[in-house]
């Protein structure tokens, strides 16, 4: 344990309290910063290094039933990425296998090792966050939470439908604490329901297609309007309906114009930002798309950036994974969840050779690049689906190196890429700052975490030194330091300890009376108890929700 | 003397994989009186609650420490060790167990690779189309038993998920879905069928790929069984079919190429319709080894840390091992009993519910997970439940577990 510590003669990256690679010193004691120490205190020489608060995924897939189900079903790539049990100091280290779903030990210390300390599952179906908490607890380093499942909840559909919107709120505000969750989740809003009845396609936000009043608009108001109410640390986090379809720019739009004023989370844009379809080829939609988001501040994002090369699409969408399976002739594993949700997963690989997934590549930058404003849309890959988390140095270059940049652009396929933005040329580069921004402190701004991603007295010591490089992939590739909660848990670039992680975790307040109709829906549809439902409430306190937030 | 019975509710019952969680346990003198709700099968599994609570090593009584202490000598000094996951633990239980071997370097399975290795090789091949059980009662309304009558080895799964209660999507119950049996030589399905299908044993590949070809729109072939083309047409016009078999040996004729082929016709169905396929599975969290196994090795079974990683060895599991003389000591984690290999006596360690039952150089008898510890357990639609402990037991298989681990985390230690 490090108890005290001043790291010193770093150029510090703290942009949530201005701080822009100014040299100075932070200090660290009992897993906080703290504004100073004495002299004596034991020492990390970072000269000549950068300093940054530790990286937070606000978006990535895991732990969790799905998860799982992809880790069963790629048993043959994993066997190429075994992962030996680092040598820790303070616990036993454990083996793992890695491919593009590592195993839950495997995740941790890959995080960990790129200088990552927080991380969000994005999806988790209620009746298995027992099963998410188990794996989170086998997940070392990181802290990490989730975010659950409601877009297609059959109960949520019937309140809404019914307009019963405060039945509705009071039900995610149980559904949240019951969990153990962090915050509320939609994935294709009532999509999955009508894909589990063979409806196959949302053709608008305002289209029933016999769900009764609960279009898609109308569930994406209730819990926008819920997580607001409740005052959630972090707002709705939306999966728009009509992912990956060419055109589905125009039902993103519609879906942040329904929201608007509302503060609202929408997750993987890139997914979400094609042109084209009924007919034309498709196109990049990504300029009139940040174009929205850059105009309207309650919107924030994370970009779900495509790498090139092997991802695992996993989702609560199971419609979308039907058609990639279908088209492309990979495995596929659907599971329909209790009235809840669905979960669909195909192994997936964007080739540089392939015209699609070139054309997701280029929409994915373009968001980056065309976006004003870095605290409101943020770094993803939505992990493993449009690329695994350990490519994010990768994707830190290509967003701070213009020439890379360039040179990669040349080698994809060019079929659809005549006339957008990037191939007219796109000059700007991210600075540090503005990677300490979408990585660590927007990250955190907008999942309403006070104590993290910044460096400020009174924050969790999470941080991450790194040695600079004339290539920034390395670089951030292999931080020379990295602390999580005040312990050097990356040692000259070597994983050295795994300290106890936090969970985070929300139990707003509700009204009771919501219970009484819960328990006779769980009585005439449910296949577990009511009482055997909950989790056991998480070990840590739960973040602070409402007023008190 | 004679108590009033203390009533524990909301129980699960892990006496097999529909893991019913509204049994209430009468307790009278720390003894289970009576298991309400349960079938006959569950109250067998629970009966009055009482096991063995001894501590061997060769015999000789000891005490937990100088067990742990021999365990730990034995199984650290072994060339190649087998952890091997019985049934009646709880995932906590299978978690420190696997925990074991990745220290040992052994190889760990459970029982799924020596039962329904053939469903988990095809569902890696192919993948699959699941569901979960409360998909199934809410929603098909078209219910396949090929094969099985669940009424024997899962004798609530009727009542409790399909084909008999209501749902919301078929309201009428057993009145709202079709019920289509698929007897498999002398494999029956339930008698109330509303459609019925004969197949010989050696024609069920061969039924199972016309059915497929059908509903792809070619023939169903040259001499097609009778009723194959009702069933195609039953399940073309379904909403939402779900195909269930007992994947577990026993029950129906062996067959290794049955799970990939429904299989493949579920995925199929996918097409044009929505469809499912649902093996049934035993008790005793089998469910749970699978997905600890999976999240912390990423394989669900026969995996072998020799080389310091994780390795999938589907070919080379607990019984091919045992048998080829390939370990030499082996850790049994969980009930001795129904075990894929013969225990040899002088080199095997067992943790587990009755263990000092077992011919084994040392035994610790722990409580069954369910009955008298609590934790999680996976239903055979791999959904957690919790576990409840309405008596006391012994002492807990997940601390005996964790405490054996860190002994023998500690000798390497010394070692290195
Ligand atoms: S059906 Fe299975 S789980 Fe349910 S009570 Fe009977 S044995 Fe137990
Ligand atoms: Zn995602």
């Amino acid at each position: 344990m490090t108890d005290r510590l001043r790291i010193t003669g770093g150029a510090v990256y703290d942009p949530a309290n201005g701080v822009d690679g100014d040299v100075r010193d932070v200090c660290i004691e009992n897993g906080r910063i703290v504004a100073s120490l004495p002299n004596d205190s034991p020492r990390l020489d970072a000269h000549g290094m950068v300093v940054m608060p530790g990286g937070i995924d606000i978006h990535a897939h895991i732990a969790g039933s799905s998860v799982n189900h992809a880790r069963r079903v790629l048993s043959d790539e994993r066997t190429a990425d075994p992962a030996a049990a680092p040598d820790l100091l303070d616990a036993v280290g454990r083996s793992g296998t890695g491919g593009t779903v590592p195993s839950t030990f495997t995740t941790g210390y890959r995080y960990a090792g790129l200088g990552y300390t927080t991380v969000f599952d994005a999806a988790v179906a209620p009746v298995s966050a027992r099963d998410t908490h188990a794996q989170l607890d086998d997940t070392p380093i990181i802290d990490a939470g989730f975010f659950v499942l409601m877009g297609n909840d059959a109960y949520l559909l019937q309140q809404i439908a019914a307009g019963e919107r405060d039945r509705a709120r009071d039900y995610a505000a149980w559904l949240l604490g019951a969990t153990g969750a962090y915050a509320i989740k939609l994935v294709n809003p009532g999509g999955v329901e009508l894909w589990k009845r063979n409806v196959r396609a949302v053709k608008s936000i305002d289209d029933a297609n016999g769900l009764s009043g609960a279009t898609p608009r109308a569930i994406m108001e209730t819990l926008a309007d819920a997580a607001n109410a409740l005052g959630l640390p972090h707002p709705v986090h939306i999966h728009c309906n009509n992912l990956g379809m060419p055109g589905n720019v125009a039902t993103t739009l519609d879906s942040m114009r329904a929201l608007s004023g509302r503060r609202a989370h929408f997750t993987h844009l890139q997914f979400h930002a094609y042109a084209g379809g009924a007919d034309k080829p498709w196109a990049s939609g990504a300029k009139e798309l940040i174009a929205y988001v850059n105009a309207h501040t309650e919107v924030t994002a994370d970009v779900g950036q495509v790498m090139l090369g092997h991802a695992t699409t996993v989702t609560a969408d199971g419609a979308v994974e039907y058609l990639l399976h279908a088209s492309s002739g990979r495995r596929w594993v659907n599971v329909d969840i209790e009235l809840e949700t669905g979960c669909g997963i195909v192994p997936y690989e964007y080739r540089d050779a392939a015209a699609v997934a070139s054309l997701q590549w280029v929409v994915g930058l373009e968001l980056f690049l065309l976006s004003d404003d870095p605290w409101r849309v943020v770094l993803s890959t939505d992990h493993p689906n449009g690329g695994v988390f350990t490519s994010y140095p990768e994707l830190i270059r290509l967003l701070m190196d213009k020439a890379y940049r360039d040179e990669r652009l040349k080698g994809v396929n060019q079929k659809l890429l005549a006339g957008t933005a990037l191939a007219d040329g796109l000059s700007r580069e991210y600075t540090l700052r503005e990677i300490a921004i979408i990585t660590r402190a927007g990250p955190a701004r907008q999942l309403g975490l006070t104590s993290k991603g910044h460096l400020a007295p009174g924050a969790d010591a999470d941080i991450t030194v790194y040695a600079r490089d004339v290539n920034v992939a390395t670089m951030f590739a292999m931080p020379r330091y990295v602390i999580k909660s005040g312990t050097l848990v990356v040692e000259e670039g070597q994983l050295r300890r795994a300290p106890a992680t936090h969970r985070l975790h929300v139990r707003p307040q509700y009204d009771a009376a919501v219970m009484r109709d819960v328990s006779s829906w769980f009585d005439r549809y449910g296949t577990i108890a009511l009482a055997n439902y909950p989790v056991a409430p998480p070990r840590d306190a739960p973040v602070p929700v409402g007023a008190s937030a | 003397m004679s108590e009033m019975p203390g009533l524990v509710e909301h129980v699960t019952c892990l006496g097999c994989g529909c893991s019913c969680d509204d049994i209430v346990v009468a307790v009278r003198d720390g003894r289970i009186a009576e298991a309400r709700s349960a079938c006959p099968l569950g109250s067998a599994w629970f009966g009055d609650g009482s096991v063995p609570t001894d501590i061997r090593v060769r015999g000789a009584a000891v005490s937990i420490d100088a067990a742990l202490d021999a365990a730990a000598t034995m199984l650290d000094e072994a060339r190649r060790t087998l952890v091997f996951l019985s049934i009646d633990t709880s995932c906590e239980t299978q978690r420190a167990a696997v925990a074991v071997a990745d220290t040992l370097r052994a190889v760990v399975d459970g029982v799924s690779s020596s039962s329904v290795a053939s469903g988990i090789l095809a569902a890696q091949r192919r993948g699959r189309v699941g569901a979960t059980l409360g998909e199934i009662r809410n929603r098909a309304d078209c219910i396949v038993f090929w094969g099985t009558d669940p009424a024997a080895r899962y004798p609530r799964y009727a009542s409790r998920y399909a084909p008999e209660p209501a749902g919301l999507f078929v309201p009428d119950g057993r009145r709202s879905r079709t019920l289509v049996s698929v007897d498999v030589g002398d494999a029956r399905g339930p008698r109330d069928a509303d459609l019925r299908l004969g197949i010989p044993v050696d024609r069920e590949l061969g039924a199972i790929a016309a059915l497929r070809a059908s509903l792809a729109g070619r023939s169903l072939g040259e001499h097609p069984l009778a009723g194959l083309a009702d069933l195609s047409r039953t399940l073309a016009a379904a909403r939402y079919v779900a195909i269930i078999y007992d994947a577990e040996p026993g029950a129906l004729p062996p067959e290794p190429g049955r799970a990939e082929s429904l299989m493949a016709l579920g995925l199929e169905l996918n097409a044009t319709t929505r469809a499912c396929v649902m093996p049934l599975r035993a008790g005793g969290n089998r469910l749970g080894a699978e997905a600890v196994l999976t999240w912390q090795t990423g394989y669900p079974m026969s995996v072998d840390f020799s080389r310091g990683h994780p390795r999938y060895r589907p070919d080379e599991g607990a019984r091919a091992l045992v048998a080829a003389g390939a370990v030499d000591a082996v850790l049994v984690v969980g009930r001795p009993l129904g075990l894929p290999f013969a225990i040899d006596a002088a080199r095997t360690v067992v943790v587990g519910p009755a263990a000092t039952a077992a011919a084994c150089a040392i035994a610790i008898d722990t409580g069954v997970a369910g009955i008298h510890e609590g934790g999680t357990a996976f239903r055979m639609d791999d959904v957690p439940l919790p576990l409840r402990a309405p008596v006391p037991g012994p002492r807990v298989a997940a601390d005996v577990v964790r405490d054996l681990a860190q002994r023998i985390a500690a000798r390497r230690a010394r070692r290195s």
